[in-house]
């Protein structure tokens, strides 16, 4: 009888487990508990919009279309996770002018590649959720993955290349020398055109940003600015009077009463006053910025490719069972509330224990000075409080940051953070500082071609990137690792060069 | 299987006038289509894709590269044009087409490969391949055709020789660090065209495909 029990037990715990697992998976809820591991820092922060990633359907020509299963018979779930990740991740890839594109390997010569590795699909290599083999870059695959087809007849560099011989494969993309995707400043002939070039130009000047920095000084205002009495504080008028946004003749309104910009009428703009203005009103204006910004990790949860959360009320409605089930039980089914913007406390990197803020553009530029040279550097360092950060304190880059903010410096010579984490880029014949700080981050190599080469030659670039311990100290001192890719291309052409 | 023929194609052209050119690559894109539905034969499908890809090259390389690094110089061609601000070379140009159709259909591909291929990744990879090449390169003015299996995958198979017409094809190549030969002239194959194309299975019935 007791064993009857325990069994009547057992069955009706599994169910009711299995029939929560199953509605928190498909209806709403907190699905946090059920995540088979943990993910990866790329994707930490959008974890819980489990549709991102294992659906295609919002994210294939269908998705306007709520009653077409856009998953069609002959795509596998396989197929539709990699193209969750192709629609997210194919811009940056084909900017990086991938090294190993799908295109490459999609013919039938290509299929005795494929056979060895399947380099069609993202997740060969980057495997969400297996936080026990995942390395920097979310690289999952094993690290001499390059044997697969780097090691028979004439794709095998080992004999190909002399300089190969004996070496082995698990260092490929870990000495400083390739990288899977991008290697526009590792290849070949761009390593042996700028050979010749010193560690450190005379002078060293970053050009986009001396073009920019020179845009920005001595911007004064050109109009007055209309907001209600009690909107007009000293403070925030002087902070306003010499920012960017004085300059260009966009005053109180455009932002705190955009329903009323044109008016000049007090009590309109009264009326349409917004004491905190969301940041979609920058965005207005700041499109190549906006842009950027969701594609790093400051942004990311405001992608437009991030599912949204889900609706139970559409769901329970759509299988009958809204009206059929307690209120309480349906608003225990809500997913757990929108998090638009990450915040400092979910960070996986070292954080400062008193920034505990959600990351918008306010956070880094304060609304009415915008202060692009704070929120160059000081800004970051509100929360950042890793080594590496730390250490720019004390470095060269920053003694160049101060002389050139003091006058003392022409612009473009001084290194903040955003010089080489947020790299300015030409866009529509206009320099703009692209707010993705991942982009150049992993494979750190990316930062070789529109950051360090400006100053820096790229020998002492390349070198200095894969010393570790260097990256640390922020770049304090010289590179203690060489690594011989420019030597050995050079030898190759027939160039002394010790 | 493999059959080889006479051929003259790519020679012709060379020497087509517009119009005519115009009406084949038409013809061709029109064949190329019906080819399931009017059984054209795979070898005839083939000649007509080398037709629009070699016509295109050709008229790349006359048109553009030719005309605005020679005959009016503005431009460079280099294989780092990204870098340098200058023209793709016709190859790569031929190599682009190439992959975006790739990128398209598994149906249907093609290359520019060679026995001395200055990128290892554009040496013969198979078999058929390899036999392809070395027939183009001994018999200039004949094709070779053949069939294979890649893939679990049946593929007709024409190859195509691909002829230096010009000094400065023959000057690059030589004097490339990565070029396994140095002494090409003009008039010397340098390589072949590979068309690729699935074929269907056959009905039991099937009197053969050409």
């Amino acid at each position: 009888m007791r064993k009857a029990t325990l069994w009547i037990l057992y069955v009706c715990a599994t169910l009711l487990v299995a029939a929560w697992a199953t509605i928190t998976l498909t209806v709403g809820g907190d699905r946090s508990t059920l995540l088979i591991g943990e993910t990866t820092d790329a994707h930490h922060q959008i974890e819980l919009a489990c549709e991102t990633c294992h659906t295609a359907r919002l994210f294939t020509d269908s998705a306007t279309d709520s009653t077409t299963d856009s998953t069609t018979d002959s795509t596998t779930a396989t197929e539709a996770l990699n193209q969750t990740c192709r629609a997210c991740h194919d811009d940056e890839l084909q900017a990086a002018r991938d090294s190993h594109a799908r295109k490459l390997f999609r013919g039938p010569r290509m299929a005795v590649y494929r056979e060895r590795l399947d380099v069609l699909q993202c997740t060969t290599c980057h495997i969400e959720h297996r936080p026990e083999v995942t390395r920097p870059g979310a690289v999952t695959v094993a690290t001499d993955f390059c044997i697969a087809c780097h090691s028979e007849g004439d794709q095998d560099v080992r004999t190909a290349r002399p300089s190969h011989a004996g070496i082995e494969f698990d260092t490929c993309a870990t000495a400083g020398c390739h990288n899977y995707h991008d290697n526009r400043a590792l290849y070949e002939g761009f390593l042996i055109r700028h050979a010749g070039r010193p560690w450190l130009a005379q002078p060293p000047l970053h050009k986009l940003s001396e073009r920019y920095r020179t845009a920005q000084s001595g911007q004064q205002a050109r109009i007055a600015p209309l907001a209600p009495t009690s909107a007009l504080t000293q403070p925030a008028l002087d902070e306003w009077a010499s920012s960017g946004h004085a300059a260009a003749s966009v005053g109180c309104v455009e932002c705190h009463a955009p329903s009323a910009a044109s008016s000049v009428v007090l009590d309109d703009i009264e009326a349409h006053w917004i004491d905190a203005p969301d940041t979609a009103i920058c965005e207005d204006c700041h499109e190549a910025q906006a842009d950027t910004f969701v594609l790093g990790k400051h942004g990311m949860r405001r992608h437009p490719l991030i599912a949204p959360r889900r609706d139970p009320h559409r769901q329970l409605q759509a299988m009958g069972l809204l009206e059929r089930l307690p209120s309480a039980l349906v608003a225990w089914l809500r997913d757990p509330p929108e998090r638009t913007r990450m915040t400092v406390a979910e960070a996986r990197l070292a954080m400062r224990s008193d920034a505990a803020r959600a990351l918008d553009c306010g956070t880094c530029h304060r609304p009415h000075a915008l202060d692009v040279a704070r929120a160059a550097a000081r800004a970051c360092a509100t929360c950042h409080d890793d080594l590496h950060s730390r250490a720019y304190f004390d470095s060269a880059h920053y003694t160049l940051w101060q002389a050139e903010l003091a006058g003392d410096a022409p612009p473009g010579s001084g290194v903040s953070c955003a010089t080489c984490h947020m790299a300015k880029a030409r866009r529509r014949g206009k320099v703009v500082t692209s707010h993705n700080q991942n982009a150049l981050l992993y494979p750190n190599e990316k930062m070789i071609r529109p950051v360090c080469l400006d100053c820096h030659g790229i020998r002492f670039a390349i070198d200095a990137l894969a010393d570790a311990d260097l990256v640390l100290r922020n770049f304090q001192g010289k590179p203690s690792v060489h690594v011989q890719s420019v030597d050995w291309a050079l030898r190759r052409v027939g160039t002394v060069d010790d | 299987m493999i059959e080889v023929i006479g051929l003259s194609a790519m020679k012709t052209v060379e020497t087509l006038r517009p119009l005519r050119r115009t009406a084949l690559v038409a013809t061709a894109i029109a064949l190329t289509v019906g080819v399931a539905a009017d059984g054209v034969s795979y070898r005839r499908m083939a000649d007509m894709l080398h037709l629009v890809v070699s016509s295109d090259r050709a008229a790349y390389s006359t048109k553009v590269v030719q005309r605005l690094t020679r005959d009016d110089p503005v431009l460079t061609a280099s294989e780092y044009f990204e870098d340098e601000s200058a023209l793709p070379l016709p190859a790569q140009m031929f190599r682009f087409g190439a992959e975006l159709v790739a990128d398209e259909t598994e149906e249907l591909s093609y290359s520019l490969l060679s026995l001395y291929p200055i990128n290892k990744k554009n040496g013969a990879g198979t078999e058929l391949e390899e036999a392809g090449l070395q027939h183009v390169a001994d018999h200039p003015d004949e094709n070779f055709y053949g069939e294979e299996e890649l893939g679990g995958e049946r593929y007709f198979v024409a190859v195509y020789p691909d002829i230096a017409v010009a000094e400065a094809c023959v000057h690059c190549h030589n004097g490339h660090k990565d070029s396994p030969r140095s002494d090409a002239k003009v008039g010397d194959v340098m390589g072949g065209v590979v068309i690729r194309i699935a074929m269907a299975p056959p009905p039991a019935s099937d009197p053969g495909l050409d």
